[in-house]
Order: C-alpha cells, then sequence, then structure tokens
C-alpha cells in the first residue's frame, strides 16, 4: 500500500539518521549565560578558601619561630628614647632595638620591607626611617607609614630579664 | 511573561564584587593584614549562595 509511505522526509517514525536538531545550539541565551555567572562565583568563592585558611594560620601564631635566646643590651646602657643594632636570629639578620619608655622596648629586623636598605631609628621625629626610598615606619607595631614600603618589618620578641633584654623569638620570620 | 534582565544585571554586581574582593584579600594577604584577608574570603564565599539565589529567582521569570 502506498499509505504506508508517508512521503516526507525526515520520516516522523523510526527516525535514526535526521533526529539531532542543531539550531540555535551554540546560541548563548539568558539562562544559560547566568549559569555562567553563578558558576564564575563558585570559582572565586572556592579559590578563596586557602588565602583564608592560610591567613588564620598565620593568625593563630603557628608560624613565630623560637629561636635560642641572645641577649642584645644591658638596661643601664640603652637610655629611654635611644636605640641600639644587634644580629638576630642568625650573625647575618641585623635588627634594631628601641627603648621606648621605663619598661617598653620595641626589636625589629631592620631590613627594609621595600628594597632591604636598613632601617634605622629617627629619635627626633619618633619614627623608623629607610634612608633608600624615605620609606617610615610606625614604631610601636612596625607598620608601614610612609613611602614604598607596604608590609611591616618583623618582630622581634624581647624580654627583660636580670637587668639584661633578650630576643626571644621572631614573628613570622622566613630564612 | 516578559523575560526579565535584573537578575542578569545583579549576577554581574556579583561577579564585579568578586573581582574586587578577590583583589583586596591578595593584596591584604601580601600587607600581611591576616583579619582583613580572611573578611575578605569570608565574603568572596558568601558572594556564591547569594549569586545562586539570584539565577534560581531569574529563571522562573519565562525564559
Ligand atoms: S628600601 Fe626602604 S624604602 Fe626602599
Amino acid at each position: 500500500m502506498m499509505n504506508d509511505k508517508n512521503n516526507k522526509i525526515p520520516f516522523n517514525e523510526d527516525n535514526y539518521t535526521h533526529n539531532i536538531n542543531r539550531n540555535n545550539e551554540r546560541k548563548l541565551d539568558r539562562r544559560g549565560f547566568m549559569k555562567t555567572l553563578v558558576g564564575a562565583a563558585g570559582v572565586f568563592a572556592i579559590s578563596s578558601l586557602p588565602w583564608g585558611a592560610i591567613a588564620a594560620k598565620e593568625l593563630t601564631g603557628l608560624s613565630d619561630k623560637k629561636y635560642p635566646k641572645h641577649k642584645i643590651t644591658d638596661v643601664n646602657s640603652i637610655a629611654i628614647g635611644d636605640a641600639v643594632d644587634f644580629a638576630f636570629p642568625s650573625e647575618h639578620d641585623s635588627a634594631i632595638l628601641i627603648r621606648l619608655s621605663e619598661s617598653k622596648y620595641v626589636a625589629y629586623q631592620n631590613a627594609c620591607t621595600h628594597l632591604r636598605c636598613p632601617v634605622f631609628w629617627e629619635k627626633a621625629e619618633g619614627e623608623m626611617i629607610c634612608p633608600c626610598h624615605h620609606g617610615k615606619f610606625d614604631v610601636e607595631t612596625g607598620e608601614p607609614i610612609a613611602g614604598p614600603p607596604r608590609r611591616p618589618l618583623p618582630e622581634i620578641h624581647v624580654k627583660v630579664q636580670n637587668g639584661a633584654v633578650y630576643a626571644v623569638g621572631v614573628k613570622r620570620y622566613e630564612a | 511573561m516578559k523575560r526579565s534582565y535584573v537578575p542578569v544585571a545583579l549576577l554581574l554586581a556579583v561577579l564585579f564584587l568578586n573581582i574586587i574582593f578577590t583583589q583586596y584579600m591578595v593584596h591584604q594577604y601580601f600587607y600581611e593584614h591576616y583579619t582583613n584577608t580572611i573578611i575578605a574570603a569570608v565574603i568572596n564565599v558568601i558572594l556564591f549562595p547569594i549569586a545562586f539565589l539570584i539565577y534560581k529567582k531569574g529563571v522562573n521569570v519565562n525564559d
């Protein structure tokens, strides 16, 4: 019977060869675009996780390093407002101790965090100054306050014992 | 129903914020301001569910 054939190409039934509709296949519609954006947000979120984790680890002080304590100077030989240079933790790591008051001492690794010039203590200004490009650091915290340096100076933990000042550890020191 | 491009604009805003906070996070990490690093990372993480909600609401409008 001729009616068995529907005479259409492709056939509606048993159509195994012309069943792929490629029209608009590559069109980026609104929905697809939004999906991409959500995916991008997911990628940003996941890639933020390690940064948060490492920052949290730094905050807990796990990377503070202890070194054998090292005598810097006698309390009697450093007047209030004066500074003394020393080397800690190794003899090649120059550092500076500043006596801010009767009992307050601060010490930093004094290689500038910009290009490692030695930072010195400007008593009259009450600031730590790097002569190379006029970087300045806050003496209380080691934070950069002016010039090119953007990272704080590594702080050295000090301890006063029996009339002498000792260096006992370094906050975040990369050796 | 007419399709709405408001969700698309919102998602683009989210992407923009993602970029800003990622750069802020990396810089604050380098400057050793770790608290700020964590804050930026948390914001970046929170932006993802926000983006997802915007998408969910947005696709209900007929495409
Ligand atoms: S090396 Fe200290 S400011 Fe450049």
